[in-house]
């Protein structure tokens, strides 16, 4: 898989660009927007990373200039906390996804691996975390390597989870991805899913778990010791 | 004290009565003077003029002899023992007499050429009074006289009298005059001080929270304008100066973050072990004070934009959402309660999202581990964070916002900026934090912002993050 980083700071895209490598891709680094459009117009990348703050032009300019290109890859950008407005920005101009820099270098990984993995996206079709990994296309999730029989819901309660680890996962978006439009959630039917599945896990000597953060929504991370 | 009197009022009003003391005293021993002299020259005016009526009744008889005509009413005002007179001519023999008495005792003071001659009388005639008067040369039909005219020394008691009175009357006003002209002059120094004390006022808010206040100059008086101004022009230069220090820091801040993006992901590439994870959590550590510092310079410099219509839920969601992690990775946990209907108020989401972050941070910091951090956002546009761990004691609970402040205690895991930049937040929304002790145990922060009453059919997105 072919990766683009757009990033003026040398020296830190020479350690993203060595750890990108090392979780197997191939990796181009672009120091300016000017050579980052160049690049995008001739080599068809399977993800990018953007930095916002470049020399020449502001980084949005090169999202913009790549969907005006027609290039629909998955692109992540990178921005300062106190450039939040720039964040609304580059979504706002079609970025995928985005991560405040300073950033934890495993955080950047499973977030490209994790826009691949959209549908549409390139990655394969397992997801893994932790002791977890789920086959995407035959809906089964093997803990270690115990198969785990679950029921429709419950598998795409994990998946969301798995999609998103480490980050919190909405009560709404879970709804979203359960029911459909013309279905009517029932209230109480969330917790009961993660309760199971929970149990499961646990049954299963996983290495997760799902933390319920009340008011908000669930989180798939190490379970505690 | 220095023994000298610092009271600018009192020591002008001190020295205005003394003025006022001497400057009378003065005024109405010369006026007495003045007038028992314009009194005594009244009475030899009034001789003379006498004299001189007398002479103008002189008459020369057929035989040549001069004689007095006097007619009666005239010779009515000397019946009375109140005026005598005597007229003789060049030679002294006598030719009228009020009485003889008078007529003998006149020719004791001759009329000299010229000036009239000044004499006095006393315990004289038949009711033994003192009496005044001159004699004088003087010409008549009948020659050259010399008139002598005396009078009582009591007929001119009234001149005396009235005199006596109007500077008695006059006397009277002085007092109430100095009395209203020192009131004036406290009155006016008072008014004139009312600038200098409105500056003195706005003077006690200036500091490092309020640099940019100055002085008011307006209505202070010309001869304090110059302080005044000089005071501050040298603010002026303070403020610089202030302003290139939180420049610097801001600079700083900035300057830090690419090389703490490299140390942070140089660690990720280290194999994991006790001393890289220690690492790893300083690093964390630095760069959210790096950002901190970045977010206290920004509040500094940008002014907020606060009246956007923004929903308190969703932003609340997305922080307690987006810190979970870090709350489970301590062993602690966080929940939102509350409304889950949009509060709308009038607001800045970032700058929201961020004054809640660091009142979740501090919350994570002192809760114990096994706790649950509980934000609650609330229908009349509260957000409060209550934690587990020893509260806040009562006399630091004001000054924990205040970015100048330093508690004794440590703060934990931070630099103590994260309550500070909820503070100024808060400030620049108009709104208000507080903090008291939780329901059962810990600190409760509540932010109260002001509702938005109209909500707009269109609202802006409060929501920051793609699909969080």
């Amino acid at each position: 898989m072919r990766l683009l980083i757009v990033e003026d700071e040398d020296r830190l895209a020479g350690i993203v660009k060595a750890q990108m490598r090392a979780a197997g891709f191939v990796v181009d680094v672009a120091g300016s927007a000017d050579d980052a459009v160049a690049v995008l117009e001739v080599t068809n990348y399977d993800a990018a990373v953007l930095d916002l703050g470049l020399p020449d032009r502001d980084g949005v300019s090169v999202l913009t200039a790549a969907r005006g290109m027609g290039k629909t890859l998955p692109i992540l950008i990178l921005t300062a906390r106190d450039a939040i407005e720039d964040r609304v920005a580059g979504l706002n101009a079609g970025a995928d996804d985005y991560l405040t820099k300073p950033f934890a270098m495993a955080e950047l990984i499973a977030r490209v691996q994790a826009l691949l993995r959209r549908p549409g996206g390139v990655l394969g079709i397992t997801l893994e975390a932790g002791n977890l990994r789920l086959d995407t296309i035959g809906r089964e999730l093997t803990i270690g390597s115990v198969p785990v029989r679950l029921s429709r819901q419950e598998l795409a309660v994990i998946e969301q989870m798995m999609r998103r680890f480490g980050r919190i996962v909405p009560k709404a978006v879970l709804e979203e991805k359960l029911y459909g439009h013309d279905e009517e959630p029932e209230s109480n039917t969330i917790p009961v899913h993660v309760h199971h599945l929970r149990r499961q896990m646990q049954g299963a000597r996983a290495s997760l778990t799902i933390h319920t953060v009340r008011g908000v929504g669930y989180i798939l991370a190490e379970a505690p010791p | 004290m220095t023994g000298r009197i610092r009271s600018l009022q009192l020591r002008l009003t001190l020295e205005l009565t003394a003025l006022f003391v001497i400057s009378s005293a003065l005024a109405l021993g010369g006026l007495i003077y003045n007038a028992s002299l314009t009194a005594d020259s009244l009475a030899d005016r009034d001789l003379g003029l006498r004299a001189e009526d007398l002479a103008a009744h002189v008459v020369r008889e057929d035989g040549g002899a001069p004689r007095l005509d006097l007619p009666p009413g005239l010779m009515q005002a000397y019946t009375t023992a109140n005026a005598v007179f005597a007229v003789r001519d060049k030679e002294g023999r006598l030719i009228a007499a009020s009485t003889p008495e008078f007529g003998s005792a006149s020719a004791r003071w001759p009329a000299g050429d010229g000036d009239p001659t000044y004499f006095q009388l006393s315990k004289w005639g038949t009711l033994g009074q003192d009496y005044a008067g001159l004699s004088v040369q003087t010409a008549s039909a009948a020659g050259p006289i010399s008139v002598a005219v005396a009078q009582r020394a009591g007929s001119d008691q009234l001149v005396h009298a009235i005199l006596r009175e109007f500077v008695i009357d006059t006397g009277w006003y002085v007092p109430p005059f100095a009395a209203i002209t020192l009131l004036l002059a406290v009155y006016r120094v008072r008014r004139s001080l009312r600038p200098l004390r409105a500056a003195s006022d706005r003077a006690r808010h200036i500091g490092p929270e309020a640099i940019s206040l100055r002085l008011p100059v307006t209505d202070v008086p010309a001869e304090a304008l110059p302080l005044v101004t000089t005071v501050n022009r040298a603010l002026d230069r303070l403020e610089q100066g202030f302003m290139v220090q939180r420049r610097f820091t801001a600079d700083a801040a900035h300057q830090l973050r690419t090389p703490l993006a490299i140390i942070t992901a140089r660690l990720d590439t280290l194999p994991g072990n006790g001393q890289i994870e220690a690492l790893r959590e300083e690093v964390a550590r630095m760069n959210r004070l790096v950002e901190q510092l970045l977010c206290v310079a920004r509040l500094d410099s940008l002014a907020l934009d606060v009246t956007q219509s923004v929903d308190l839920h969703p932003i609340a969601a997305e922080v307690v959402g987006s810190m979970a992690h870090l709350a489970l990775a301590a062993g602690k946990s966080i929940a939102l309660t509350g409304d889950e209907r949009p509060v709308m108020i009038a607001g800045n989401a970032p700058a929201i999202a961020d004054a809640l972050r660091n009142l979740i941070e501090n919350a994570l910091a002192y809760t114990p581990a096994g706790t649950e951090v509980i934000v609650e956002v609330a229908a009349d546009g509260t957000v409060s964070v209550s934690d587990s761990g020893p509260g806040v004691p009562a006399e630091d609970r004001l000054r924990i916002f205040d970015r100048f402040w330093r508690g004794q205690g440590s703060t934990r895991g931070g630099a103590g900026l994260g309550l500070p930049i909820v503070g100024e937040i808060v400030k620049a929304h108009g709104a208000s934090v507080l903090v008291e002790d939780g329901a059962a145990q810990g600190a409760r922060f509540t932010m109260r912002f002001a509702l938005h009453r109209t909500v707009k059919a269109n609202v802006t997105p409060a929501r920051i993050s793609p699909a969080v």
